[in-house]
């Protein structure tokens, strides 16, 4: 049935020359893997300054009264706290970072579909993010990463920087969102049906749509508020017949869709790392990629839910709710079928796996936590306080963020030819895990008890938990610390992994560590899913992959 | 692919931590803790007791069926390096239910939040509630009350006196919660949103504002030194005599809310046809276009201006085009109720010139 | 044939080239990119749009105490301009595909100026209006960014277009692969197509 790897001479057979220099091999590179590790640099180099940002906000709340900084310093921290976290960390670590690294080579393809484009979208985050920290100079963002009208409007001009830079974010992930959709459809190998892709290409491939559609969406958004506030463009001024609820909707519309951008990716993740780590198919294949597709579109239909005590139509909220709890059915089958994927597996705990485990345990009482928020008469209680502080810090810290920590512990051999260690990376879980519920499980009872977010004091009866917390947060970030220092001891020190240490099936582990530029000598064809681990490899044609054999010969242009 | 021993042992124990936590949530003294102060929060918390229960039961059961695979299918020293696990692919049976099983408890929860949502907002608006309007600032709160001249720091309200809040504000967003009413709506300027409850407990409660609304939003709540609102729910005859003394300290505060410019507004060129239609969406939750005796909120306004029954306007001052427009712009206080300003209903000097034109035009 | 139509236009180089197997994947890539970009492009418009229907459907009647007139007829004429240009385009196209140059380089030249003179005309209208974007209130917010959006996007229309010639000038296309060209065509008619949105909308209801 499937053809072996035939000459066509087309795209698949296109292979860029070996890059020469410095400049042209890491810095302008067209090359997907070297993009996705600079992304991964970027992204690291920025949640160190998230992190230190997160940090300050635990040590103003040490203390009722604060004290630590003015209120008008903590509202710009927490502002680019989460502003960073979001758009500058996870975001482009998920998709930019290891959509990068290993979607192309597990669909078996030399490269995306766009290398150039995608070099241009990766240098625009960079550049993007220093903008947004050169607010600082000209008095910085404050009113939140979700910056409602009319508050921004009474911002510093910082906010206008705030809202240039995360634009040019946007046009960069719409870009790679672009690349991305074009190059799934249409470069994988011969033989890689939609229902052979690895389950981390399905997130990859569900996620872009979201990429392109809704950050283009928060595109307008930002424009629009962007000439409210240099123009006087009155999109959002009630005074002038603008509308507040209007920016809710707009940037809602897109930051809804982008909780799913930051975990979407992380699914498939995890759908790789138990399989490998449990030597067992991945249970109920179609339907994990099915129901990704399932949140997908259902999240485009529930932005409203962030705004049930805004004064919206009553008669409006009942649909949101109700499509908003729907989100858990397609998510509870993903949930079970990994618990399902566990059992009668021989699972080996590494890092990478006691990760993925611990993404599940948290995530899921994140996305509970989540559903009770649908409820409408319990977000009238819950709305803007801590409690939905924990909500999102359970799926995002203990979803996106392990997720991406267990990817980055399963990938770095494919990345750079070596192993991380081992003992300091289960300490770093272990750290991270503690800590992260110590922090974040008391904001629970914290907020249903009266305590409010975006605060910089507050009641003397929240002191203690608020100590706790504080304390937590810095087991969290030893851990997280612990991690980057085995990253960049190991890159020069690490043992040698050879090209499949842990044995995985996918396409990317079958060439050598660290990924030659061409990736594949010879376009394999496929047969069937990665995941039968009674069965030979589902490939043909890499036979020559691992040998001294020359690499191909670069098409002239 | 037979379940074992230690799968059911493992079932039973997590079925006892189910239910313990169940039974937590069921008769957790939830309201030794938070007091429930009005009529509503009781079923919030009944929700909440629905909703805590079966989200720590489920998520017992979800994790502590990770922990048990993770314990029992962990690799062990007696398997051959080359072990590898159950080839089973998927299971329609299995698969079915656990779609199935999320999706009766969604359409359960949706039921039980629907009814819920029916009985908490104030989707029909009750006819005899004692009616008040709070207004965010940054950063405290104001509340003004019928027959109470200007605007008063807190809020008090009669024990089992059904209440109509209506919240707006000034500059920027705020919110209005009391945690002990589990209840909180949105103070967006420009737009008027409600609350009706009635209190059914005395006390002494914490307002807080939950939306991000600048520097001292963190102080924005009851406690603070700079004498901040609190929620007094009073006995009758208490609330009576707090009454009475605010609308006597209160007496010749002036109803007009003051604004930034209280200059008089040209009330030339008014356009009818604009007036009407700004009237349909920001005045007809309050007004009908009918006589002064039919009251939603505010009386009804066909023929404000030439009804010879009704000379005087609430504001006590002729019947005259201006003063329309002053009640427009300053908002008005009176027996009746509260009228909100310029800025809180969000509407501009020349909205102003056409819904006077609208209103003289309705005979 | 090919080669007698190039003699005739007098330009060397676009000799007959059979598309071979990586011009064609290339070209199905280029196609699907280009057509996504486009989507997201729509995205950008609908978000606009539905701020402008929202501000106009909340808030205040419509129009809005102070929203200048709008000239239907001015705008109808603009219209047709612009209608025109698609045709045009659309011939340039079907010409390039029978190997006509010179047809071809004539409709190019007339897609382009109809579109100069649509913005011409676009800029007529800005001036009769007379206000300006930050002080027209929501009426501006909607009307002035939406169509300035449009304009801007016609400015680069006819810039691509522009530049699309010169290339096909200079041999850069072959009459077997033109995939520049398509595009080029694709652009122009979305552009069309975004237009009778924002007419409907501004113009006609
Ligand atoms: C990665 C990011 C992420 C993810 C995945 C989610 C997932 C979900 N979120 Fe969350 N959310 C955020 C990030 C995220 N959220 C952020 C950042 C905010 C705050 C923004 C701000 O204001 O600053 C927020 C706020 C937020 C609100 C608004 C609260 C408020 O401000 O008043 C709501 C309300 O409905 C909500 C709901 C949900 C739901 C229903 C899911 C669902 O997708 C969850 C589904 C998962 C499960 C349910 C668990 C597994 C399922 C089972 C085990 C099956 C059985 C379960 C049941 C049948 C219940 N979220
Ligand atoms: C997207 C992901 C994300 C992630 C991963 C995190 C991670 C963390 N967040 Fe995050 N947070 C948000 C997104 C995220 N947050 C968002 C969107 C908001 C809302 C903002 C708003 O209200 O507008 C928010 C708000 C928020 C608040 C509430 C602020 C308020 O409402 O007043 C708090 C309070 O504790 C907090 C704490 C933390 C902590 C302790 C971590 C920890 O996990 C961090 C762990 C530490 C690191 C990852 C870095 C480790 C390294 C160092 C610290 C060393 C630094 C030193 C050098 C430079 C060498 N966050
Ligand atoms: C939140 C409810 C509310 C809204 C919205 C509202 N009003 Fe009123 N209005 C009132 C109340 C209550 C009174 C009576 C005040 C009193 O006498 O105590 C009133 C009084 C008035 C009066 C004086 C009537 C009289 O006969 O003396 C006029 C005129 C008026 N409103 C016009 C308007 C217009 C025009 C709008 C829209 C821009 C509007 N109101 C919006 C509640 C409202
Ligand atoms: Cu007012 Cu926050
Ligand atoms: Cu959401």
């Amino acid at each position: 049935m499937a053809v072996a790897a035939v000459h066509s001479g087309g795209i698949a057979d296109h292979i860029h020359p070996e890059p020469q220099g410095f400049i042209r091999k890491y810095v302008f590179s067209i090359d997907h893997k070297i993009i996705g590790i600079q992304y991964m640099i970027t992204a690291g180099i920025f949640m160190l300054l998230a992190g230190a940002l997160a940090e300050m906000i635990r040590a103003q709340l040490m203390r009722a009264n604060g004290g630590f900084m003015t209120p008008d310093t903590f509202n710009t921290v927490f502002t680019m706290h989460g502003s960073t976290m979001v758009w500058l960390v996870i975001i482009p670590l998920l998709t930019g970072g290891f959509g990068n690294l290993v979607m192309p080579v597990q669909i078996g393809a030399r490269d995306v579909a766009f290398p150039w484009l995608n070099m241009i979208a990766f240098w625009i985050f960079p550049v993007s993010g220093l903008m947004l920290y050169s607010s600082f100079l000209m008095g910085a963002p404050a009113a939140g990463w979700t910056e409602y009208p009319p508050m921004s409007l009474q911002g510093a001009p910082g906010t206008s920087m705030w809202c240039a830079a995360i634009f040019l974010v946007g046009v960069g992930s719409t870009m790679t969102g672009m690349n991305f959709l074009v190059t799934i459809l249409k470069m994988r190998a011969p033989g890689m049906t939609f229902t052979r892709m690895p389950l981390f290409v399905w997130g990859q491939f569900v996620t872009a749509p979201l990429l392109m559609i809704a950050t283009t969406a928060l595109g307008a958004a930002l424009a629009a508020l962007f000439v409210q506030r240099e123009f006087g463009v009155p999109f959002f001024d009630p005074t002038k017949g603008g509308s507040p609820l209007l920016w809710q909707h707009m940037f809602w519309f897109y930051s809804h869709p982008a909780v799913y951008i930051m975990i979407l990716p992380a699914f498939g993740m995890i759908s790789e790392i138990f399989p490998t780590f449990g030597r067992k198919p991945i249970f109920g294949y179609k339907m994990i990629a099915f129901s990704s597709c399932a949140i997908a579109i259902l999240g485009f239909m529930v932005w409203a839910h962030h705004m049930f005590t805004s004064g919206m139509a009553p008669q409006l909220q009942l649909p949101f709710m109700v499509l908003t709890m729907l989100i858990a059915i397609p998510t509870g089958v993903k949930i079970f079928s990994w618990m399902a994927t566990l059992w009668g597996g021989v699972l080996t705990f590494s890092t990478a796996m006691l990760y993925s485990v611990g993404f599940l345990a948290l995530f899921t009482l994140g996305g509970i936590t989540g559903v009770f928020l649908a409820a409408v008469p319990f977000d009238l209680h819950a709305h803007g306080t801590y409690f939905i502080v924990a909500h999102f810090h359970y799926v995002i810290a203990g979803g996106s963020l392990m997720g991406a920590l267990a990817g980055l512990y399963f990938w770095f051999p494919k990345m750079t030819g070596r192993m991380l260690n081992e003992t300091w990376g289960k300490w770093s879980f272990w750290l991270y895990f503690i800590g992260m519920n110590g922090t974040f499980l008391p904001m629970h009872w914290l907020g249903l008890w009266g305590m409010p977010r975006r605060i910089a004091v507050y009641d003397p009866q929240f002191q203690t938990w608020n100590q706790i917390e504080s304390v937590f947060s810095l087991v969290m970030t030893a851990g997280i610390i612990l991690t980057f220092v085995n990253v960049l001891v190991s890159m020069k020190r690490g043992k040698k992994s050879g090209h499949n240490p842990w044995d995985a099936r996918t396409l990317e582990w079958q060439i050598p560590s660290p990924m030659p530029y061409y990736n594949f000598k010879h376009i394999p064809s496929v047969f069937a899913t990665p995941y039968d681990f009674a069965e030979p490899l589902p490939y043909r044609g890499l036979e020559e992959e691992l040998t001294d054999s020359p690499p191909p010969v670069p098409a002239a242009h | 692919m037979r379940l074992d021993r230690g799968f059911w042992t493992a079932t039973a124990v997590l079925t006892v931590l189910a239910l313990i936590v169940i039974f937590w949530w069921v008769y957790a003294p939830i309201t030794a803790i938070m007091p429930e102060a009005v009529d509503k929060a009781a079923q919030i918390d009944a929700l909440y007791r629905f909703l805590a229960a079966s989200g720590s039961a489920l998520f017992v059961y979800v994790v502590g069926y990770i922990v048990y695979f993770c314990v029992a299918f962990r690799r062990r020293s007696s398997h051959a390096a080359d072990a590898i696990g159950v080839q089973i692919h998927d299971s329609h049976k299995l698969e079915f239910w656990w779609t199935l099983f999320p999706f009766l408890f969604v359409v359960g929860l949706a039921i039980i939040s629907v009814r819920i949502f029916y009985g908490i907002e104030p989707i029909n608006m009750p006819s005899n509630s004692l009616v008040v309007e709070g207004l965010g600032h940054q950063w405290y709160y104001t509340f003004r009350y019928p027959g109470i001249n200007g605007e008063v720091k807190q809020l008090h309200l009669p024990l089992n006196q059904q209440v109509t809040l209506h919240v707006s504000s000034y500059d920027v967003i705020h919110s209005f919660w009391v945690p002990d009413m589990r209840l909180k709506v949105d103070m967006v300027p420009g737009l008027v949103n409600t609350l009706t409850f009635t209190p059914t407990r005395t006390g002494r409660y914490n307002i807080v504002c939950t939306e991000f609304c600048g520097t001292l939003h963190g102080d924005m709540r009851s406690g603070t030194p700079n004498d901040k609102a609190y929620l007094f729910i009073d006995t009758p005859a208490q609330y009576k005599s707090w009454y009475d003394s605010q609308q006597k300290a209160n007496a010749n505060a002036s109803n007009e809310i003051a604004v930034a410019s209280s200059s008089s507004i040209n009330l030339t060129g008014g356009d009818v046809a604009a007036g009407k239609a700004m009237f349909q969406t920001k005045c007809s939750a309050c007004h009908a276009v009918a006589p002064f005796e039919q009251k939603i909120v505010g009386p009804g306004l066909k023929g404000v201006l030439h009804d010879p029954s009704h000379p005087n306007l609430v504001d006590g001052e002729k019947a005259t085009p201006e003063d329309v427009a002053k009640i427009l712009q300053n908002g008005f206080s009176g027996p009746l109720g509260v009228m909100p300003n310029q800025t809180a209903n969000g509407i501009s000097d020349k909205d102003i010139a056409n819904l006077v034109a609208y209103l003289n035009s309705l005979k | 044939m090919a080669v007698a139509s190039v003699t005739q236009a007098g330009i060397v180089g676009r000799h007959h080239e059979e598309p071979d197997q990586l011009y064609v994947e290339t070209r199905e890539l280029r196609v699907q990119g280009f057509l996504l970009f486009m989507v997201s492009d729509l995205v950008l418009f609908s978000s606009f749009i539905f701020a402008y229907l929202y501000l106009r459907n909340t808030g205040q009647g419509w129009p809005p105490p102070g929203a200048p007139k709008l000239d239907l007829a001015l705008a109808a004429i603009n219209s047709v301009i612009l209608f025109g240009s698609g045709a045009t385009m659309h011939f340039a196209l079907e010409n390039w595909k029978h190997e006509k140059f010179m047809k071809f380089a004539g409709w190019m030249v007339s897609t382009i100026v109809l579109g100069a003179m649509f913005l011409s005309g676009q800029i007529v209208e800005y001036g009769k209006l007379a206000v300006g974007w930050g002080s027209s209130g929501i009426f501006g917010a909607g009307f002035f960014t939406l169509t300035g959006m449009h304009g801007f996007h016609v400015f680069c229309g006819i810039i691509y277009l522009t530049i699309l010639l010169l290339q096909a000038a200079q041999g850069k296309y072959t009459f077997q692969k033109y995939t520049g060209l398509t595009l080029g065509t694709l652009y122009w008619h979305f552009v069309d197509v975004i237009w009778v949105v924002l007419f409907s909308i501004f113009y006609l209801i």
